[in-house]
């Protein structure tokens, strides 16, 4: 027990001052979640800022927002697995990771945000299917979808810790490992199928159901959620190594890893951007009127024009900066192309969120406002610390970057 | 959730599309439904019920004012009170004909009777709320506390009406547990076809104007038989301007009535006042 | 047998577990329990099931006496059912009934005045308390030193109360200021008859109304109802004459609006407009007022102080002189009714000059039977507010009534029954009346004891006050009634006669006028106060219940703070926006944070503010709620009716 804690000593002393505060940040945040997740769970929602006309509220935007970032797992898989675009396999590890704890987030902000998480296994046993083949609910759809990818994951996620040295050694495990390799590719396949179904889902449009609000209901936004997924969840996926990189001091991948995958990204972002300006263009002159209403009507409130503007400029600096060789070259046009990237799909959801819930239902109602309560952002904040706090955890202990070991250990001559 | 207990053949000459119209022109918005409604469904009783956006009322009795209309001064304004349920919606996709909340339910705890009415299953619930978020009539009610009936306040109790949980949604179902106690009793005496006389929910049957009324829809004898109110020029209903289209080009309203986007609820108000029918029914740039 | 390895043995044990493990998850125990953790964790009431019963009653908050059934499940009741007639009044009998906070027993004060501590007491013991007071005042010579208070609903306990008040000898009889008080005033100055007003609103054809809210629970709202759907099918016509955009204002054929406390000016304009066309009174003084009509209100000056348009008059005029049935109908409110005789006067002219007066589809006088009258030798205050600024007496009693809360002088009245008077409450729920009481008598809620048996030790009041009544020596011969069947046999019948001569209180008009310009024209205060009422609060009565607070919409009440509303005009004048806090001051004092709602329905130059609010006393529910307006609202007693006129109040705002 001494020689533990001794250890532990040891090992936080090790850690260097910058990385000692952002640890004791994040474990703050965590012990906040905790508390605050007490009383969620026990007192219920009231004491969220959410109501009977904000019905869904930071929780959900988290949840979409990590759904679509995180939905940069399949798209990465399908184009290694599949595709066999092999020069992503450096940054596969950390895609998995990423995948998979964006989904153990979905769920557990899920089950924060139904008023009756102790029934949340009702999804399984009385799902909405309908009649036919398909389920009728988006909502069973995406809690099956989930559930399976989230299986799917932790597969491709297990051996990770199964290469780890002391895991290595072991013949039954390395042989567990090997096999499990062997069947990514059908893992990827199956991943790519489900999240592709729940992606669309998410946004409200599979079997357009959402179809009271005339803010949300358009029949292709299935599609455009799925385009949305592959373009910042690419983003995303070289953001945070990009990060872990820089407060590592190493170059977890190989540069022409992270360019390929800017590439694709680029791409998806251009077609991202031209869904999003016809799905603009429908919604005015096609679905919107349909609900007697005028969609520059209805982008009036607290969370309309800005936020689709700022979300189309934010999207426009991927497109430029991932299409341009030389300027994703440079590493700082390239970052912002990240963060850009990446907050512009994470607007997206905000727009679908919180300015569809603030737009009125009535004529002689006005748009709402929405303040998410403590309870709510430290839940959401700790959230994110947590899913922080393994990564790190992974990218120390684990080999989460296979390029480091076999680049020789902390090659830190690379670029900056 | 109707007639599935009762034997089937027994029922099926009682076969009945329940819906309502509210005379808006009589509606003196004097509360009575409200309250009616409240004790009949066992609304929580809290100190302090103010905060209007999380308060549990299944009929929620709003004002209405054209104040905010271009132009629109002290002296011409208007107010009007409009008694708020669910509207019971139909559906209106002819390959799909379902009300916004049941598509979304991942747990089929709502649903849509072959009466027409829209079904909330309280210890179904699982809390999610996506149903709040399809409706656009802000029918539904989510249980944001624990509902409380202080003390003797649980003496008025309605038994027939389950009392919900702290976090799960609960809704107007057009008091259709009357409906299956009245049509019990009736079944019992050996009669089969019941109407609107034996079955009127607690907001109709308590309103002093007679604004209220209730029946079945497809009943040539009903006070709310459809193809009368469609025909009604007073008749709107929500949010819609597709009743108005009906007249004024009828092209568009054919090809309205084929597209899933209205709910097509079965809930119709009448109103001669020109304002109040504009105000209901379209939403204009204000 | 063979020897199993060590090996086996943790092969056998774990597949027994993992057999168990599945077994148990398949057999659906965990998702049971979870079903029964879910219950267990959230302690979901069940209401008590049994067997279901109707009982028929009648609803006796009004004359109207609207037939109901009651549904009771065992014992309990659980619904009334009104079957489209009446009121929202009813509904809300079952709150009443079961509140949490109904007083059980008598109570007998055992803290400071004011202090609401009680202890409980046996009925006996009050009741022998009680008329050994009024013993000792009879005996000493004090009579006149009983008052008694009763609020505008108890009909039958109303009557009980002021026949042994009488009976007593004591002239000290009062009841809280309502349409029927304040327009039997006016007829005793104008027609000189006993009575209330009575319109025929079921045979009018076309109704004027000058500020009172008709269809908003005005005067007896489930007659008013009916007349409403009356209106609708006869194609009367119906005009309201209103400060704010209420909804009788929009429910009527036309909304004309007025600025604030300026109906009695306009009802002398259209006088005016009447007479040009040539129409005549008969009444008493008709020459002396009419040259007042004449002279002083031209339609260009009513137009200039009431806002309302030459031709508008004119229009008016035409449209009431031409209508085969008209009426014009004066007591501005909905529940709650504020008008000076004055007004009613002015308004009764406009029928006397239409020939409405005393004829079917006009305007009639009603009295309600009542138990005869008793004797007494001895002048009182002309009304409540009078009484509270002038009188005094040693014993008091309140009966279903609240005037600290609801009369101007609530505050003033506090004070007096602070004083060594002794003070008997008679009411379901204790209120900030009750609050000051030495003695506290539980009654029982409107359908209790018929159709519904009596909660806890309530008793009827009239069984009440029957019981003091016979406790008190020497009254045995006025009250030969055993209960209150034989009392309600006797009294409430309407009885409708027609109105007589008509006289013009010329000197009173003139007085009032000379006070009005005066008022109108203060630069201090230079808004005006209007008071509205939310649906359902009335007065302040229906506070305590909590479904009626669940129908206040979104700028009523916010947690504890009220808002007043203002039109964007004013606003912009006063340098306020939507949501500031506000102070509003009149000349009798100020009160403080309310928040301001901006809305086109108000009038410009008017803060807007409902009343019914601010209780100290009235349950949890009501208490600290909002603020009470009446508190700064005009306190100028009319001399006739001696209540006090608080409907226009002038007022600032900082």
């Amino acid at each position: 027990m001494k020689n533990f804690i001794e250890l532990l000593r040891n090992e936080w002393n090790s850690y260097s001052k910058n990385t000692q505060i952002a640890l004791y940040v994040l474990f703050g945040l965590s012990a906040l979640f905790v508390i605050f997740a007490i009383q969620i769970l026990f007192w219920g929602l009231g004491y969220t800022d959410m109501n009977n006309n904000f019905a869904m509220g930071l929780w959900i935007i988290g949840d979409l927002g990590l759904v679509a970032l995180g939905g940069g797992a399949f798209f990465t898989g399908f184009l290694l697995y599949i595709l066999r675009v092999d020069k992503l396999n450096p940054l596969i590890n950390s895609t998995v990771l990423l995948g998979f704890m964006c989904y153990l987030f979905t769920f557990i902000l899920l089950v924060f945000d139904i008023g009756q998480p102790l029934r949340a296994w009702f999804g399984y046993a009385y799902p909405n299917w309908g009649p036919g083949l398909l389920p009728i609910s988006m909502l069973t759809e995406v809690v099956w979808c989930l559930t399976l990818y989230f299986c799917v994951l932790c597969v491709e996620l297990i051996p990770i810790p199964l290469k780890h040295k002391i895991m290595d050694n072991i013949p039954f495990f390395r042989y567990f490992g090997h096999y499990l390799h062997k069947l990514m590719w059908i893992m990827a396949a199956v991943g790519t199928f489900l999240s592709f179904f729940h992606q669309g889902s998410l946004g409200g449009g599979m079997w357009g159901v959402l179809y009271g609000k005339p803010v949300w209901f358009r029949p292709h936004y299935f599609f455009l959620a799925i385009v949305a997924a592959t373009a910042g969840g690419t983003a995303f996926m070289m953001l945070i190594p990009k990060i872990a990189g820089k407060i590592m001091k190493k170059e977890v991948a190989p540069k022409e890893t992270f360019m390929t995958l800017a590439r694709i990204s680029g791409v998806m972002f251009v077609f991202y951007l031209i869904f999003r300006l016809y799905d603009l263009y429908s919604l005015t002159v096609k679905y919107v009127p349909l609900a007697d209403r005028s969609y520059a009507d209805i982008l009036g409130g607290y969370y309309g024009w800005w936020v689709v503007i700022a979300e189309l400029l934010l999207c426009l600096v991927p497109i430029v900066v991932f299409n341009v060789a030389k300027l994703r070259e440079r590493e700082k046009y390239y970052m912002a192309g990240l963060i850009a990237g990446v907050s512009a799909i994470s607007m997206s959801k905000v727009e679908a969120v919180l300015h569809g819930f603030s737009v009125p239902n009535f004529p002689w109602k006005g748009f709402t406002v929405y303040n998410p309560t403590i309870q709510e952002w430290f839940i959401f904040l700790g959230s994110l610390a947590i899913m922080t706090l393994v990564y790190m955890w992974f990218a120390r202990y684990l080999p989460l970057f296979p390029h480091l070991h076999k680049g020789g250990h902390g090659d830190n001559k690379a670029h900056t | 959730m109707s007639g599935q207990e009762a034997p089937k053949k027994k029922v099926s000459d009682m076969k009945r599309l329940w819906g309502m119209s509210i005379d808006l022109d009589k509606c003196t918005g004097c509360g009575a439904c409200q309250v009616a409604c409240s004790q009949e469904n066992n609304m929580p009783i809290f100190e302090d019920d103010s905060d209007l956006p999380k308060r549990v009322v299944f009929l929620d009795l709003m004002k209405v004012t054209n104040e905010m209309d271009k132009g629109a001064k002290f002296g011409d304004v208007k107010v009007a009170y409009l008694p708020k349920m669910c509207m019971q919606c139909a559906g209106n996709d002819p390959d799909n004909p379902y009300p916004p909340c049941v598509s979304v339910c991942p747990v089929v705890a709502t649903d849509i009777g072959d009466d027409g009415v829209v079904s909330q299953i309280w210890s179904r619930c699982i809390g999610c709320r996506y149903c709040q978020a399809s409706c656009p009539y802000e029918a539904r009610v989510f249980h944001w506390w624990k509902p409380v009936y202080e003390g003797s306040f649980k003496e008025g109790l309605n038994p027939d009406v389950s009392v919900s949980s702290r976090g799960a949604v609960v809704k107007c179902t057009f008091c259709s547990h009357i409906w299956k106690r009245e049509r019990d009793r009736m079944i019992a005496k050996g009669i089969t076809d019941i109407n609107a006389v034996q079955y009127t929910p607690s907001c109709v049957s308590s309103c002093p104007t007679g604004a209220m009324k209730f029946g079945d829809l497809k009943d040539p004898r009903s006070p709310v038989y459809e193809e009368k109110l469609r025909r009604d020029p007073r008749a709107v209903r929500l949010v819609h301007s597709i009743d108005e289209l009906r007249d004024t080009n009828p092209a568009e309203y054919d090809r309205r009535m084929k597209i899933k986007q209205f709910p097509n609820p079965k809930v119709w108000y009448l109103t001669g006042s020109e304002w109040l029918r504009k105000k209901l029914s379209v939403f204009e740039k204000s | 047998m063979e020897k199993l390895e060590r090996r086996e043995v943790i092969m056998m044990a774990g597949g027994a577990l993992a057999g168990a493990t599945v077994g148990t998850l398949f057999s659906g125990a965990p998702f049971l329990g979870l079903q029964w953790l879910v219950e267990w964790t959230q302690d979901q009431f069940v209401p008590a099931p049994g067997e279901e019963k109707y009982l028929q009653g009648r609803c006796l908050l009004c004359p109207s006496a609207c037939a109901l059934l009651v549904r009771m499940i065992g014992n309990r009741a659980v619904k009334v059912e009104t079957a489209n007639t009446g009121c929202y009044k009813p509904q809300l009998a079952i709150q009443m009934l079961y509140h949490p906070e109904r007083i059980k027993n008598p109570l007998k004060r055992i803290g400071k005045k004011g202090s609401g501590k009680f202890a409980p007491v046996s009925w006996e013991e009050a009741i022998k308390d009680i008329a050994a007071k009024i013993d000792g005042l009879r005996s000493s010579g004090n009579a006149t030193r009983i008052a008694a208070v009763s609020g505008s609903a108890a009909f039958a306990s109303g009557e009980i109360l002021k026949r042994l008040v009488r009976a007593s000898g004591s002239p000290n009889v009062y009841s809280e200021p309502c349409l029927n008080t304040l327009s039997a005033a006016a007829t005793r100055l104008t027609q000189g008859q006993s009575g209330s007003i009575y319109y025929d609103f079921e045979n009018a054809d076309f109704i004027l109304s000058f500020g009172a809210r008709l269809v908003e629970g005005w005067g007896d709202p489930g007659r008013m109802n009916k007349a409403l759907v009356g209106w609708k099918e006869r194609k009367a016509r119906y005009v309201q004459i209103d400060t704010a955009c209420t909804r009788s204002a929009s429910m009527a054929d036309r909304w004309v609006p007025v600025n604030a406390g300026t109906e009695t000016v306009l009802a002398l304009g259209i006088a005016n407009q009447l007479i040009a066309m040539g129409r005549r009174s008969g009444g008493a003084n008709f020459a002396q007022w009419s040259q007042i009509v004449i002279n002083d209100y031209a339609p260009e000056r009513v137009a200039e102080i009431t806002g309302v348009g030459v031709d508008a008059i004119r229009e008016i005029a035409r449209e009431f002189a031409s209508a085969r049935n008209p009426i014009a109908v004066a007591g501005r409110g909905a529940s709650a009714v504020s008008s000076s005789t004055v007004e009613f006067a002015a308004v009764q002219a406009l029928n006397s000059l239409a020939g409405s007066l005393g004829r079917r589809g006009g305007v009639l006088l009603v009295d309600y039977a009542g138990l005869g009258e008793v004797a007494v030798n001895a002048a009182g205050a002309r009304g409540l507010d009078d009484f509270i600024k002038n009188g005094a007496a040693d014993l008091i009693f309140i009966n279903e009534a609240n005037p600290v809360h609801r009369s101007v002088y609530g505050k003033a009245f506090a004070e007096k029954l602070k004083k060594d008077t002794m003070v008997v409450a008679l009411l379901p729920l204790l209120n900030d009346s009750a609050a000051y009481a030495d003695y506290v008598l539980p009654t029982i809620s409107p359908i209790e004891g018929e159709p519904v048996g009596p909660r806890f030790r309530a008793m009827h009041p009239v069984d009440a006050l029957l019981a003091i009544a016979k406790a008190v020596k020497g009254l045995e011969s006025a009250f030969p009634w055993t209960g209150r069947k034989d009392v309600f046999s006797l009294i409430g019948r309407q009885n409708v006669k027609a109105a007589g001569n008509f006289t013009f209180p010329v000197e009173l008009f003139k007085a009032y006028l000379a006070e009005f310009s005066k008022k109108i024209g203060d630069k201090n205060y230079p808004l005006a106060l209007l008071p509205i009422e939310a649906p359902m609060v009335g007065d302040g009565d229906g506070l305590a219940l909590p479904y009626v607070l669940k129908g206040l919409d979104s700028v009523t009440l916010t947690g504890a703070k009220l808002w007043v509303m203002m039109n964007p005009e004013t606003a912009k004048r006063e340098g306020v926006s939507e949501g500031s806090r506000i102070d509003i001051e009149s000349a009798r004092g100020e009160i403080g944070s309310v928040k301001v709602h901006i809305t086109k329905t108000i009038a410009p130059g008017a803060v807007a503010i409902p009343i019914g609010f601010g209780h100290e006393f009235y349950t949890r529910y009501a208490e600290d709620k909002g603020v009470n307006a009446k508190e700064i609202m005009s306190d100028d007693i009319d001399p006739i009716s001696g209540a006090a006129d608080w409907w226009f109040t002038r007022v600032k705002i900082s």
